[in-house]
């Protein structure tokens, strides 16, 4: 048994987090999160799809890397580290998408995607209630798609949309109209969300049978994705933290001496740790062990969401008053998770799913 | 990354399976069920299980083959203890003697210690008790005062030890005692002594759960011979504190294992009392089964570490704080959840037929009491890992 890494995607690991200290420390996030429109950096997602980040999960014959979840958990895992803004594991989903439809329209999409070429998003939600109704509203009739999508991250971006309709994925252009979109403000200001009110023409990519598969896996590798990403918001936390600690003195001593305080850091260590170990638990269940996924990526992102929310709140407690200002990074993380937490299946979806997966 | 089980562990894993649907009886709720079964006769149903298990060669597994060893791997043990938890059977009553004082002798004892001593501790002939801590002496282990004054050649001890599991059936103890007052990790020596002697007291404690199976015992005077120091003077708490790190990853699969039957069984009490498809009854099952799952994540992950051949890390008392207190999650949960049916024992009438939850909402109160307080896994983790400053 061996739980570390093997050495292509150590490498990759230790090369995506020099790449984001380098081209996306928090400090580049600011200027983002206050005066970017689109809330993300163009050249660096060029830079992301010219270094192979968008086809990571695709086999060399189609384009990618073929470094599998494990790889794709190790590059989320670090872009948490930095909060990195913007629609990089949306971006993954569509991909997978498109890569599980086949055919000419999706294969021309994909080859532009993973190129960086061309940005292309899902809108799959209608519903701000966090649970999504049994039939959806959107319909595509008469090659058009008519419908309201919410919480597009990143929609007022996009080239294309991939649209979740009652009759399956239908990929949408970018047309001149028929595409509304109105951004919605939300407590992250990292983040760019829009509801996009959509009367346009599109082409079905997969339907019946197929499209309820593609709903299954990339629905799992999003929940999968993002347990990742909140494994490395809450561990970056903890080392914010523990330096803070150290650092910061009362009472002539540094606050980390007090045992109170250290027992709480314990306990972030606990959540840290034990995210870390579901997570690449369930990442090496999606490569090697499929029977044993819908249980684990369930678990994974259930659990993250819950440690990353304890693990960020305290941060920000143990900070103190300069943990509640605008000028210190803990509030970054902190809106992270909140958003986290609901997409890509909330914690309640997620729990019910567990259940489901033993039979419950 | 690789989490798989080799080829060799898989047969090692179906042979045991074979072997305990075989030779397990009945599992250990039957023989608690049973009202002829009163706690000495439950300790003797102990003692023969723990005698099958050795003539079927699963004690000691790891040790050397001249003391009943056949090279096992700590993820071959750590399957062996999943497997008889599983199985829900008897729990051995040679556990600390086979766990802390075999290896404590393979490694550090004289060769006719081990003959003496370890053929009749793995078949169960002679019972061990552990003697460290001490009224004054929990958490903080190296404050134990318990005295060795030398006798001759030999030694007397006085003194009190505490939580002595099974102490009022053993035969024997294992003993940290100060051979000098003055040195505080040094002075401490490591004894063998028999508790049939003058000057030695045994008494049960009884505890919430109305058992006795801890005691305390008092020495005054007691002899302990020259022969039975194990190691040299004053290596008692180095000795100590290596055989500890011999037993990682042992339980990391046991505790999810048992706690996957006890899932079970709540989740069946549920659809029996028609409360599973309640929502909020489905978001507490849920959360525990996904808890657990991430138990298991640690367990696997301690494990692959130590066979990988890792140096320790903080997953021991990560592991450790995390199996126990969820147990009391769980069983909180389940007396919620089953009602007044989980409060029945198991010999009440109308009692659940898998599962003693009024034993488990009371033992589960021990476990993060035990073996390093949470409190001190806490103070652990905070310490030697995040290293913030001592107060």
């Amino acid at each position: 048994m061996q739980f570390e890494l093997d050495e292509d995607r150590a490498l990759l690991k230790s090369s995506t987090r020099e790449l984001l200290e380098k081209e996306a420390p928090v400090t580049t996030t600011r200027p983002i999160m206050e005066t970017s429109p689109e809330g993300f950096s163009r050249s660096l997602y060029a830079q992301l799809a010219e270094l192979g980040y968008l086809g990571l999960l695709l086999d060399d014959a189609a384009g990618g890397s073929g470094m599998g979840p494990i790889g794709l958990a190790a590059v989320l895992h670090e872009m948490g580290r930095v909060a990195l803004p913007g629609p990089y594991l949306e971006l993954v989903l569509s991909i997978e998408t498109l890569r599980m439809a086949g055919g000419d329209v999706a294969q021309r999409w994909l080859r532009d995607a993973i190129a960086g070429e061309k940005i292309v998003l899902p809108a799959a939600r209608e519903s701000l209630s966090g649970v999504e109704p049994a039939t959806l509203a959107t319909r595509f009739e008469g090659g058009r798609v008519r419908g309201l999508k919410t919480f597009v991250a990143h929609g007022a971006a996009a080239d294309g949309l991939i649209v979740t309709t009652a009759q399956g994925f239908v990929l949408v252009e970018r047309p001149a109209s028929g595409w509304s979109a109105t951004p919605l403000e939300t407590l992250d200001h990292a983040q760019r969300f829009v509801e996009i009110a959509l009367d346009a023409p599109g082409t079905l990519l997969a339907d019946g049978q197929k499209a309820c598969e593609i709903a299954g896996a990339v629905g799992r590798l999003a929940a999968f994705g993002a347990a990742a990403f909140l494994l490395g918001l809450e561990e970056r936390c903890l080392e914010l933290t523990v330096d803070y600690l150290q650092e910061r003195k009362a009472f002539g001593v540094p606050i980390g001496s007090f045992q109170a305080l250290q027992h709480r850091a314990a306990d972030m260590l606990l959540r840290v740790e034990s995210s870390r170990a579901t997570v690449y638990r369930a990442a090496w269940a999606l490569e090697q062990d499929p029977g044993q996924a819908p249980l684990l990526v369930a678990a994974a992102k259930a659990y993250c969401a819950d440690s990353a929310r304890l693990v960020c709140g305290e941060t920000i407690q143990l900070f103190g008053g300069v943990g509640y200002t605008w000028e210190y990074d803990p509030h970054i993380y902190f809106k992270r998770v909140k958003t986290l937490e609901q997409l890509h299946g909330s914690s309640r979806e997620q729990l019910e799913q567990a259940l489901r997966a033993v039979g419950v | 990354m690789d989490l798989r089980f080799t080829e060799g562990h898989e047969r090692f894993r179906a042979e045991l399976r074979s072997w305990l649907r075989t030779h397990l009886k009945r599992p250990w709720i039957e023989e608690l069920r049973d009202p002829a079964n009163d706690e000495d006769r439950l300790f003797e149903i102990r003692r023969a299980w723990q005698r099958q298990l050795n003539e079927a060669g699963y004690l000691g597994m790891d040790w050397p083959r001249e003391w009943g060893g056949r090279g096992a791997t700590a993820v071959e043990k750590a399957i062996f203890t999943e497997e008889t938890y599983r199985a829900d059977a008897p729990p051995i009553p040679n556990v600390l003697g086979i766990s802390l004082l075999g290896p404590a002798l393979i490694h550090h004892g004289s060769e006719e210690q081990r003959r003496r001593f370890i053929p009749k501790m793995l078949s169960a002939e002679e019972i061990w008790c552990q003697g460290f801590s001490e009224p004054d002496a929990g958490s903080d282990l190296a404050a134990l005062r318990t005295r060795a004054e030398a006798d001759g050649e030999n030694f007397r001890l006085t003194g009190q030890k505490v939580w002595t599991t099974f102490g009022p059936w053993s035969d024997w103890i294992f003993v940290l005692a100060r051979t000098d007052m003055g040195d505080r990790y040094g002075g401490i020596t490591f004894f063998l002594v028999p508790l049939e002697q003058p000057g030695v007291e045994v008494r049960g404690i009884k505890q919430i759960s109305g058992e006795s199976e801890f005691g305390e015992v008092f020495f005054d005077g007691a002899l302990a011979k020259r022969e039975h120091v194990v190691g040299k003077l004053g290596e008692g708490w180095r000795i100590a504190m290596t055989v500890l790190s011999y037993e990682r990853g042992a339980m990391s699969l046991a505790y999810p294992a048992q706690y996957d039957g006890f899932l079970e069984d709540l989740i069946q009490g549920c659809r029996e009392n028609g409360t599973l498809s309640r929502p909020d009854v489905r978001e507490k099952l849920g959360r525990l089964l996904v808890e657990n799952e991430v138990l298991r994540s640690n367990g696997m992950r301690n494990l692959a570490m130590i066979s990988s051949g890792k140096a320790p890390g903080p997953e021991a008392s990560i592991e450790k704080i995390g199996w126990s207190e969820y147990a009391k999650r769980l069983s909180d949960a389940a007396l919620d959840l089953l009602g007044l049916q989980a409060q029945l024992k198991v010999r009440s009438p109308h009692a659940r037929r898998e599962m003693d939850w009024a034993y488990e909402a009371l033992w589960c109160r021990a476990g993060t009491i035990y073996a390093g307080s949470s409190e001190i896994q806490r103070n652990i983790l905070a310490r030697r890992v995040l290293k913030l400053p001592a107060a």
